[in-house]
């Protein structure tokens, strides 16, 4: 399952970076967040709680940013599992400047197993953009006003 | 499989609904037909709390015209659509989409309110409201309101239903003598959902040209959608082939279809403007008195 987008931000891209990098800041944005641990340099235990319409799941899992080259390229691993499935997911985030705003290119690619890959497959990629979609508005309401 | 263990209500008005709605927000599902809820009950995938019936509410279960629309009441079985007299002589877009979806079985006890409610992309009815230009009705505790079916649509099983609202009929614009629609499915096997679907409305004025064009795309995008631009293209132009072909390579334009398993999104895309420009074939040839 592949998932890309872009999103825009208003702001110039050594602030988007400063903001996709502050671990309080993630854990205020991403979507569903109980408790996001340090354990490590760019390393974090997660508690995510997340309701897809009638379908609510806990997941435990890891992300890790496995790659950085300021303030243009991440890249990420999350993994995780709970009562509804497993995800093994990496991602990469590319910031492009352009006229003091910021083009977020994201795409990923996941690997879903469980009932909910059985079950909900048809619907993983469009509720995948719907919270990438979310966790970027949230991100841009850190920007100061 | 085995649900896990919730505690049931069944009132018996839609305002009692609402009490135990706001009581029990969050973790309070209404149950309507049950053909998509239980399932996902079944599974665990759901595990609401509390339950709350509505079979039990007369009156919201019914189709008939008055005051220049359509009333659907939300508890409408699929089925009692597909078999009323008046849709099928008046509105061949809502008897098309009826007759499609799923399998008899779940028509028999799946409502049209609870399938909007459910606001699964690859609901059939979610595209049918789109291209007959619907409004839901909703009732909360302040009161009712109506919603119109383009905002309603917000995400992958996400509404404009407010937590503490119960959705309690569907409106459509009554149809007119030169109306036509169509919906056509193309599924793997009967009984699946769409690998896509597309539902048109329309109307042809006295000098023969397209008004009051709705198109409506079912599963190739994270929530029904309307083609919004292909029904320009149409509007206000008579229906020759070349317009209509045109109008159908805009709908493959705009909708948004995934990879999955009923195959790559390239040919879903492609499969959205065929059935688009057979749709649109079929809703024209109806509009001027033809079967």
């Amino acid at each position: 399952m592949k998932v890309e987008g872009t999103y825009t931000f208003p702001a110039p891209r050594e602030r988007i970076w400063a903001l996709l990098n502050d671990p309080a800041v993630l854990a205020r944005a991403t979507p569903g967040v109980k408790t996001l641990t340090p354990q490590g340099p760019d390393h974090y235990a997660a508690r995510i709680e997340l309701a897809v319409g009638p379908v609510r799941g806990v997941y435990d899992g890891t992300v890790s940013i496995t790659e950085k080259a300021p303030p243009e390229r991440m890249t990420l691993r999350v993994e995780g599992g709970g009562r509804p499935g497993t995800i093994r997911a990496t991602g990469e985030l590319r910031l492009v400047e352009q006229d003091g705003r910021t083009v977020v290119h994201y795409t990923g690619e996941a690997q879903i197993t469980g009932l909910i890959a059985s079950v909900g497959h048809r619907l993983i990629g469009g509720v995948a953009r719907q919270i990438a979609g979310e966790f970027f508005k949230a991100v841009e309401r850190e920007l100061p006003r | 499989m085995i649900p896990a263990s919730f505690e049931y209500f069944s009132p018996r008005t839609v305002p009692e609904a609402v009490h135990l709605l706001a009581r029990y927000g969050p973790e309070a599902k209404l149950l309507a037909g049950g053909h998509s809820l239980v399932p996902l009950m079944k599974l665990r995938l759901a595990a609401p709390r509390y339950i709350i019936d509505l079979n039990r509410i007369d009156g919201l279960s019914y189709i008939r015209e008055e005051d220049g629309v359509l009333r659907l009441g939300a508890l409408t079985r699929h089925a009692e659509i597909e078999h009323s007299e008046l849709i099928r002589a008046r509105y061949p877009l809502l008897a098309d989409a009826a007759r499609v979806i799923s399998d008899p079985l779940v028509r028999n006890m799946g409502t049209i309110g609870g399938s909007l409610a459910h606001a699964d992309p690859a609901g059939d009815w979610g595209a049918a409201m789109l291209a007959a230009g619907a409004e839901v009705v909703a009732v909360g505790p302040g009161g009712t309101r109506t919603i119109p079916i383009d905002g309603f649509f917000e995400g992958t099983f996400v509404t404009a239903l407010r937590p503490d609202e119960v959705l309690t009929e569907i409106r459509l614009p009554r149809a007119a003598k030169d109306a036509g629609g169509a919906y056509l499915k193309l599924e793997r096997k009967v009984g699946d959902f769409a690998i896509a679907a597309v539902g048109v409305g329309l109307l042809l004025d006295g000098g023969g040209t397209c008004q009051q064009v709705g198109i409506g795309l079912c599963n190739v995008g994270p929530i029904s959608l309307r083609a919004a631009q292909a029904s320009r293209l149409l509007s206000g132009r008579k229906p020759e082939e070349s317009v209509l072909a045109r109008a159908a390579e805009a709908a493959a334009a705009e909708c948004d279809p995934a990879d999955d398993l009923r195959g790559p999104a390239d040919y879903k895309r492609d499969m959205v403007r065929v059935l688009t420009l057979r749709a649109l074939r079929l809703a024209v040839q109806r509009a001027r008195g033809g079967a």
